[in-house]
């Protein structure tokens, strides 16, 4: 493997008492920006706020070795989905780039896609089956790219129907719908069915929750009252509620498990979300600039805060002596004296937190989560310790 | 969040709203020109594009007295007014400023020209919220606004000083 001059890998493990919520906090980077887990969540792809990819392999022990350098690109990769059914890599970057890589003789190879943007790409996300892949962009669409056996190589069709930069897209569980979220303060629900890729059979007898005609980019909904850019949207593990947070702090949920939907949101009291997962069907752990990860949960009619959580080392910094937090410090975020703890951030994160994925458990029923941030941190947490600790519930 | 007390009491909720309007506004991500191919500009500076500005926000102590800060998605630009409550502020007020704004690079967030109307700008992107502690940019603004004061107070004390000791000497050779 490749080492060395990404030595520089700190690794903190928590003194576990019984609790340890976050299982393992390591600086991957002085700042990453997306991150994404391989199917046995042994091996991560991040990339450093620039125009590379590294994937490192994770052991049981927590430990990070860097094995691979992806470096395609050519200014700041945006966005990463690994497949977990083809074991494949889906890059973007500002370069109006993406690349799909293949696993092939030891090495990550790529493969150029035709995305026909002119401007930069903004995410990337494999549909649930992986025989297609939308990426948002600044030139207000989305290109869902598909490959082309005739030709060997990946080809797009545009949707547009946005009014701005497109900052985030999600699959609908049923591989033909796509929810976007854009900077001119609106939510979608646009159709991605690809003729030659998808069967008119899957669209099921009585229609979807969005109607029965899907040709592919008509736009099914445009979501108002939103005051802010979306910076996120994500479906349920079900596919019948749809999440979006906005810039003004608000958490929103579009119920659409049926045709009439029903739109609920709730303001939340400190900095935007920037980021969230669904860790069941009725709760969503939104991150961002507050540095928190915070627990959000929905019964069908409303929206409402739980928890933030992380909490429980404030307490314990709040009590002993002088000597005693030093050497905590020292510890847990490798600072060198009191003087650190002054500038340092009482969470994990030292800055916002821009990435969450789900790490173990299964997609209605998340007990572990790893966050990554600004800071370069890449934090795995366990929700049930969280849940025992903080003595709340995940409906 | 901490609200520090400023030392005057007099300034101390002026600086809180600032620095509550600061920590929220100074949520900036990366965001690529939808202008232009393969740019990365500070929205608030390029301006072309009204859906990623926000809403100028103007907090006023008096009329003499200003703070603007005008978000984009990716960058912020605060403009400040400062105190001049005579001809000799003015002046020292303007040399200070320009001195400031000419070594503009040494302090990163400094704009090398104020925003017409104002005396002093600054312009923080995504980039500086990467690289440096939110809350330690936004002390580092509420710190400079208090220092301003003091320091022109300061500088209006010893020119006034100067003066008298200047005058005495002269006049000193026309004494018998």
């Amino acid at each position: 493997g490749i080492n060395a001059e990404y030595g520089g890998i700190k690794h903190f493990l928590f003194d576990n008492s019984t609790t340890t919520m976050a299982l393992d906090i390591s600086r991957l980077a002085v700042s990453v920006t997306v991150h994404a887990w391989d199917q046995d969540k042994t091996r991560i792809a991040v990339s450093p706020n620039n125009s590379e990819v590294h994937i490192y392999s994770r052991n049981s022990s927590g430990e990070y070795v860097l094995e691979d350098m992806l470096l395609e690109h050519d200014s700041i990769v945006t966005g990463i989905d690994w497949g977990h059914k083809t074991n494949r890599i889906v890059t973007c970057a500002q370069d109006r780039n993406a690349y799909v890589w293949k696993f092939e003789d030891g090495k990550w190879k790529p493969t150029l896609v035709i995305l026909r943007i002119n401007r930069a790409a903004t995410k990337c996300k494999w549909s649930p089956k992986e025989d297609k892949f939308a990426v948002a962009s600044g030139a207000n669409l989305v290109s869902v790219c598909y490959f082309e056996q005739d030709n060997d190589w990946w080809v797009s069709k545009h949707i547009k129907k946005h009014r701005s930069t497109v900052l985030d897209i999600d699959w609908h569980p049923n591989n033909i719908l796509l929810a976007t979220g854009s900077s001119d303060g609106k939510a979608r629900v646009v159709s991605a069915f690809v003729r030659g890729v998808d069967n008119r059979e899957d669209i099921p007898k009585s229609g979807t929750a969005f109607g029965s005609k899907l040709p592919f980019g008509v736009l099914l909904k445009e979501i108002d009252g939103i005051g802010g850019w979306v910076h996120t949207v994500k479906w349920s593990p079900s596919g019948n509620r749809l999440g979006f947070t906005s810039h003004d702090s608000t958490v929103h949920v579009l119920e659409c498990g049926s045709t009439t939907h029903k739109h609920h949101n709730t303001r939340y009291n400190g900095l935007p979300f920037r980021d969230f997962v669904w860790v069941s069907e009725n709760s969503l752990i939104a991150v961002g600039h507050d540095c928190n990860p915070a627990l959000f949960s929905t019964d069908g009619n409303s929206v409402s805060f739980v928890s933030l959580l992380d909490q429980v080392e404030q307490q314990k910094k709040a009590g002993g002596g002088t000597a005693r937090s030093m050497f905590e410090n020292m510890v847990d975020r490798g600072s060198s004296g009191a003087g650190d703890s002054e500038n340092t951030l009482p969470t994990k994160h030292q800055n916002c937190i821009v990435s969450i994925c789900g790490f173990g458990g299964s997609p209605t029923k998340i007990s572990q989560f790893s966050t990554a941030g600004l800071d370069g941190n890449v934090v795995i947490w366990s929700l049930d310790n969280l849940k025992s600790s903080l003595k709340i519930t995940v409906a | 969040m901490a609200t520090a007390a400023s030392a005057t009491s007099a300034l101390g909720p002026y600086l809180d709203c600032i620095r509550v309007t600061l920590t929220a506004a100074m949520c900036l991500q990366n965001f690529a020109s939808q202008e232009v191919e393969r740019h990365n500009k500070p929205e608030v500076e390029a301006g072309k594009n009204v859906e990623l500005l926000l809403k100028p926000i103007l907090i006023a102590r008096n009329e003499k007295e200003k703070f603007l800060l005008e978000g984009s998605i990716n960058s912020l630009r605060i403009s400040i007014c400062v105190k001049k409550s005579d001809d000799l502020d003015e002046i020292l007020s303007k040399k200070f400023m320009r001195f400031l704004a000419q070594r503009a690079e040494n302090f990163v967030v400094l704009r090398r020209k104020p925003i017409t109307g104002y005396d002093i700008s600054f312009l923080v992107t995504n980039f500086h919220t990467e690289i440096m502690f939110k809350h330690k940019l936004v002390d580092f603004i509420v710190t400079f606004m208090e220092e301003i004061d003091k320091e022109i107070s300061e500088m209006k004390l010893s020119v006034n000083g100067r003066a008298r000791i200047v005058a005495q000497t002269y006049l000193q050779a026309f004494l018998k």
